[in-house]
């Protein structure tokens, strides 16, 4: 989603652009990352639009200032909506993905989207994730034309960066309101709440939603730490790509993440051979192919 | 009887339905994951499990996408080679088991089909699972009864070679 063609003029002049999240925290629901852009020489009267930092706002305030913003024919607007199930999958790979990169790599298509529509980006505000630094200098060697300013509380400090804030969480927002649920099971329920671990009314539902062989419905981000404490009864279910993780010992950065990677299992290495039959003792034939001589069962 | 059979590696099948019921055709809706659920009964499987075609199509295989547990899984239905049928076999019911002469295990259920999925890999022809197939070929060549004609085709070329 974004604001449509044709490109304004404004557009070939030099542009100032501001990316913010919503949703990284939340254990249900997509994590949207939105962008807000506008003429360098547009810059004054937008602070004059009041765009404060989304979480300062109230709700009717928000979507409000995001009906404002849509309708100015000076601001330009894009957001990125990550998929729970695209979040839990990656941080759940065989080779993991950590949130920080699926938050630079969302980021990064933004500003490869505006830049390919012909804006032209001269100047670009991020919120930090991760080292800043770091980051910054990722983003200038994949965008050497652009500036880049890798700050934090940068939703509190630029305007363009408040305003991409108001985009992303109104749109994160609406997201989780008109969700389509794609499970089908009976006594399922929409009251979701804000999706945050501490929100009682998730923690409801989270417990209401709760299935022993399948986990959760996929609104919910299995790879979140969360969902741990609600996996203590439920069905163990052993995966290969653990196996690998645990032999080859997941070093380094022992992040929240990480710890995530056995949710719902407990992964032992006596284990394996319940993962996948082995046909040890066989000839090779059958140990290439893992068949198995099963004269019991 | 039974028991002498199952110490030699056999397992005696009633394939007999019964008066009462014909096999229950589960063609696709037999699923292999790459992963052990430490859980066996039954479960609302199509309530939660909801396998989506992806539209790419790879080895002749056309690739499906379905999430398990938090994680992304591709997989590929299949059909059993031909001659061959899928069973899902149970243990008859108590009373059933007096009868002297019948075996324990019954067909509940056929298939003629099998999706298998494999965690964040494409499916190929190089996976385990279609390469397990291959031990039917072998086992033809291994174990069909020897004809006359093979004999004789064989002996034939063995004289052309002296």
């Amino acid at each position: 989603m974004s604001s449509q063609d044709p490109l304004p003029k404004w557009a070939s002049k030099p542009c100032v652009m501001g990316i913010d999240e919503a949703g990284r925290g939340p254990v249900l629901g997509p994590m949207v990352y939105g962008c807000l852009y506008c003429a360098t020489s547009y810059l004054i009267e937008l602070s004059s639009l009041n765009f404060a930092d989304s979480k300062t706002l109230r709700e009717e305030k928000r979507e409000e200032l995001f009906e404002d913003l849509k309708a100015n024919e000076s601001i330009g607007w894009a957001v990125d909506v990550i998929d729970p199930r695209e979040l839990s999958s990656k941080m759940l790979n065989k080779v993991k993905i950590n949130l920080n990169e699926i938050s630079h790599d969302s980021a990064m298509g933004l500003v490869t989207k505006v830049l390919g529509m012909g804006v032209l980006l001269t100047e670009v505000y991020v919120d930090t994730v991760g080292d800043s630094e770091k980051y910054r200098i990722k983003l200038s060697e994949k965008f050497p034309n652009v500036k880049f300013v890798v700050a934090k509380k940068a939703d509190s400090l630029y305007p363009v960066v408040s305003g991409a804030s108001i985009v992303a969480k109104v749109t994160r927002d609406r997201a989780l309101r008109e969700w389509a649920l794609e499970e089908t099971a009976e006594n399922m329920h929409r009251n979701f709440g804000s999706g945050y671990p501490g929100d009682p009314t998730t923690k409801c539902w989270l417990e209401d939603h709760k299935h022993s062989v399948f986990g959760f419905p996929t609104l919910v981000r299995f790879s979140w730490g969360t969902c741990t404490s609600y996996f203590k009864d439920v069905v163990e279910v052993l995966w290969e790509s653990d196996k690998v993780d645990e032999d080859g010992g997941t070093a380094g950065s022992g992040k929240k993440q990480l710890r995530l990677s056995n949710v719902g299992i407990t992964t032992s290495k006596r284990k394996s051979e319940e993962i996948e039959s082995n046909a040890k003792g066989r000839c090779k034939f059958f140990q290439a192919r893992k068949l198995e001589q099963l004269t019991h069962f | 009887m039974n028991t002498e059979n199952e110490r030699k590696g056999e397992v005696i099948v009633d394939f007999d339905f019964g008066s009462d019921s014909v096999a229950l055709d589960l063609s696709s809706k037999v699923h292999q994951l790459p992963c052990a659920i430490k859980f066996d009964g039954p479960c609302s499987v199509s309530h939660y499990f909801k396998p989506k075609s992806t539209g790419m199509e790879i080895d002749g295989l056309t690739v499906e996408e379905a999430y398990f547990r938090g994680r992304k899984l591709l997989g590929a239905t299949i059909s059993l080679p031909e001659g061959y049928s899928g069973y899902v076999l149970g243990r008859k019911s108590l009373a059933s088991e007096h009868r002297q002469d019948s075996s324990p295990w019954q067909v509940k259920a056929k298939f003629e089909n099998i999706t298998y999925w494999n965690h964040d890999t494409l499916p190929s022809q190089d996976d385990m699972f279609q390469r397990s197939f291959h031990w039917l070929t072998v086992a033809q060549a291994l174990h069909k009864p020897v004809t006359a004609e093979d004999l004789e085709s064989a002996s034939t070329a063995l004289k052309n070679m002296s």
